[in-house]
């Protein structure tokens, strides 16, 4: 088995095209998406294009209260409908127009006009911006009912009492003390790409087969199983390294927080026996490399996509989410997501190394059971 | 052995127990009988070639023998084990050259030897050294550290056997070998398989190629459609059914000659081979009527017995390609 083992990976280090899809385009896509997606949910990252047509110090100082939690930038007055057009063409999601006479109707107690034009598209980006505009305007009020209590007789204080709500929430995080997307992609292209090694180790069989390789190696003191096995841990162990090399860069480049390294090693070491076990299954059912290219796509995109890798899977519709269940790659990312931002241990990360560790081995058994027809045809 | 004719092979070596026995092998790949009721027996230090076209059986045979593919019936003994369905026990005593080329070609020359010395069970420092002493035979040495794929065809065939070498076999079945290799390999090859056979080692080797078998083998199997058409020593098959013939060249021999005892004739080149059961007396014939017409002769003499006209007589066809 050492023989066979050795000669894999002298192989697998010179093969450029596994290289490619291994590492290089992983990469990649972290790049990509962390670019797009990165820092998402911080609201000063929420940029909001204002137009001021009032211009006076009471609009002012409603825009600088909203300046307080995102980033305003402030647009011509009569520049209305280019930034309808923008909207339109998809630049941006939103718009808030002061209108003009907003001081004068504060001043008098009347509701002054703020108008949120926006794209019926977007209401993901717009939701944040609607509650801040709220939370904004609930002050107001809240001032509005100061001013006619104390016109009443009310103290300040008193006022300021009558005022108060009800409810005291405390926020108590639960997490890490640092989550942002990138511990969303970095583990989710990590996992999506893991099984792109389904392409090299279907290649490496037919090629063995095709050549006469196989029946060669038959005619040696080697055994079928030591042979399945033998060809099986080097795609083992050269997940598990794409795996360390893209979560280093995840922590070198990004920042990621690792966690407990132990647990993040053993969903790494479960992840690679799924996805090469799902491989090595393959390789002896698919009927040639073509196939094999397919198969892979449907399993990585697919898979990926139910899976919770490219989006949180609580964002998904209930019955993907419900299908996601059934993939490994919904179990490899909610694992590891569990380590790399909720503080996450061995223990509690037992049952998805389970999960994975079955679908490596459903994977081997079908390659036990399909070898001997594999080898005769390689005979043949 | 229905069909087969069998000739006796040396006394002098029948007492010795046989290497290899093969009885009535049968193999049908769906309604193709691939091989029908192959027996042969080989003593150690035999060259055993195996003749015959593309199709024959030859690469079944050899497949069965190195456990490669499973017989449907009959059996085959090495070194006095039943290895016809388990080739385990003895697998480390035979070595193998397909006829394909089997290497790793982006492996170097070395590496693809280090892994199957490993596969046959040699280690360490004697796999270090048996893959120089390989690579020194096939003049290989110092191409030791490139890639295979950067090798000529005749260099990759000499990798090929040497592959098969490192764990010193007492067998070693070689199907054919020199397929579309410059003649210069070629004759390294054929120079490797005497010294091997010199020192001991019993070779199986099938070729389509006559002149192949007449360089190297021993004892020659001629074999057709899944059959073996006639078995014995070279010298034996060519004496019993090799083409009697006299060729015959002079100046204005426009047609055949006529002569008794000519059972048919043909131009060759410049000439004409006389086909018959007494030589001698055409040749005696031949030079009356050569002085009494006045012929200027050219050429007059005996055709030596060649294996294409063994195995027309046996098989009824020319041995295609």
């Amino acid at each position: 088995m050492k023989a066979i083992i050795s000669k894999e990976l002298k192989l697998i280090r010179k093969d450029k095209r596994s290289f490619f899809f291994l590492l290089l385009m992983p990469i990649l896509f972290i790049v990509m998406f962390g670019s797009v997606f990165g820092g998402g949910g911080d609201t000063a990252d929420i940029t909001l294009h204002v137009i001021d047509q009032d211009r006076t110090p009471a609009s002012q100082d409603f825009l600088k209260q909203l300046g307080g939690v995102m980033d305003v930038k402030a647009e011509a007055a009569d520049a209305l409908n280019d930034q309808l057009e923008k909207i339109k063409q998809g630049q941006y999601s939103v718009v808030l127009v002061v209108a003009s006479g907003f001081e004068t109707a504060i001043k008098q107690g009347q509701a002054a006009d703020v108008k949120l034009y926006q794209d019926p598209a977007s209401q993901t980006a717009v939701a944040p911006i609607k509650a801040i505009l709220a939370g904004i305007s609930g002050q107001y009020r809240e001032q509005k009912l100061a001013g006619a209590l104390e016109a009443k007789g009310e103290s300040k204080e008193a006022a300021a009492a009558l005022l108060a709500s009800p409810l005291r929430i405390e926020d108590v995080p639960t997490s890490s003390d640092h989550f942002d997307y990138i511990d969303q992609v970095v583990p989710g292209m990590t996992v999506m790409f893991v099984f792109f090694i389904i392409i090299t180790m279907t290649r490496r069989f037919f090629d063995e087969k095709k050549t006469g390789l196989l029946s060669r190696i038959r005619s040696t003191t080697i055994k079928p199983l030591t042979y399945l096995l033998g060809m099986w841990l080097p795609f083992i162990l050269t997940v598990i390294a794409q795996c360390v090399i893209l979560f280093a860069f995840g922590r070198l480049v990004y920042g990621l927080q690792l966690g407990d390294v132990a647990a993040l090693g053993l969903i790494v070491l479960a992840l690679s026996i799924a996805g090469t076990g799902i491989g090595l299954g393959l390789s002896f059912i698919v009927p040639g490399e073509s196939a094999s290219m397919v198969v892979t796509q449907l399993i990585s995109m697919g898979g990926a996509m139910v899976g919770g890798l490219w989006v949180p899977s609580y964002l998904l519709p209930k019955i993907v989410q419900s299908i996601g269940h059934f993939t490994p790659q919904y179990w490899a990312q909610h694992s590891l997501q569990n380590v790399v931002a909720h503080g996450a241990h061995i223990g509690d990360v037992l049952p998805g190394v389970g999960v994975l560790l079955v679908f490596g081995l459903i994977g081997l058994i079908v390659a036990l059971v399909r070898l001997p027809a594999f080898l005769r045809s390689a005979a043949n | 052995m229905n069909g087969t004719t069998v000739i006796k092979q040396p006394a002098a070596t029948s007492a010795a127990a046989p290497l290899l026995e093969v009885s009535a092998l049968r193999k049908a790949y769906g309604k193709k009988q691939a091989l029908d009721n192959v027996t042969f027996s080989l003593r150690e230090g035999t060259c055993f070639g195996f003749l015959g076209p593309n199709g024959a059986g030859k690469s079944t045979t050899m497949k069965i023998l190195t456990g490669i593919v499973k017989a449907d019936s009959g059996f085959v003994k090495l070194l006095g084990r039943d290895i016809t369905n388990d080739t385990d026990a003895v697998s480390r005593h035979i070595g193998y050259v397909p006829q394909e080329i089997t290497l790793y070609e982006k492996l170097s020359a070395y590496d693809n030897l280090e892994f199957f010395g490993q596969a046959y069970g040699v280690r360490g420092s004697e796999l270090k050294q048996r893959i120089r002493e390989v690579l020194t035979r096939t003049g290989l040495l110092d191409r030791a550290k490139d890639e295979v794929q950067t090798f000529s065809g005749g260099m990759k065939r000499r990798i090929n056997i040497a592959a098969a070498l490192l764990h010193r076999p007492k067998l070693l079945i070689l199907d054919e070998p020199t397929v579309g290799i410059d003649p210069q390999s070629r004759n390294h090859i054929f120079e490797m398989i005497r010294e091997l056979n010199q020192q001991g080692v019993t070779i199986i080797y099938s070729t389509h190629y006559m002149e192949e078998v007449e360089a190297l083998c021993d004892i020659v199997a001629i074999m057709d459609q899944g059959a073996v058409k006639a078995l014995g020593p070279l010298g034996d098959l060519l004496e019993q059914y090799g083409r009697k013939e006299v060729y015959v060249e002079a100046a204005g021999l426009t047609e055949a000659p006529v002569c008794a005892g000519v059972s048919a004739a043909r131009k060759a080149g410049a000439g004409w081979v006389l086909e018959t059961e007494r030589p001698e007396a055409v040749m005696q014939t031949m030079l009356s009527t050569a002085a009494t017409q006045k012929w200027h002769v050219k050429q007059l003499e005996l055709v030596r017995p060649s294996l294409e006209s063994v195995f027309l007589s046996v098989t009824g066809t020319a041995l295609r390609d």
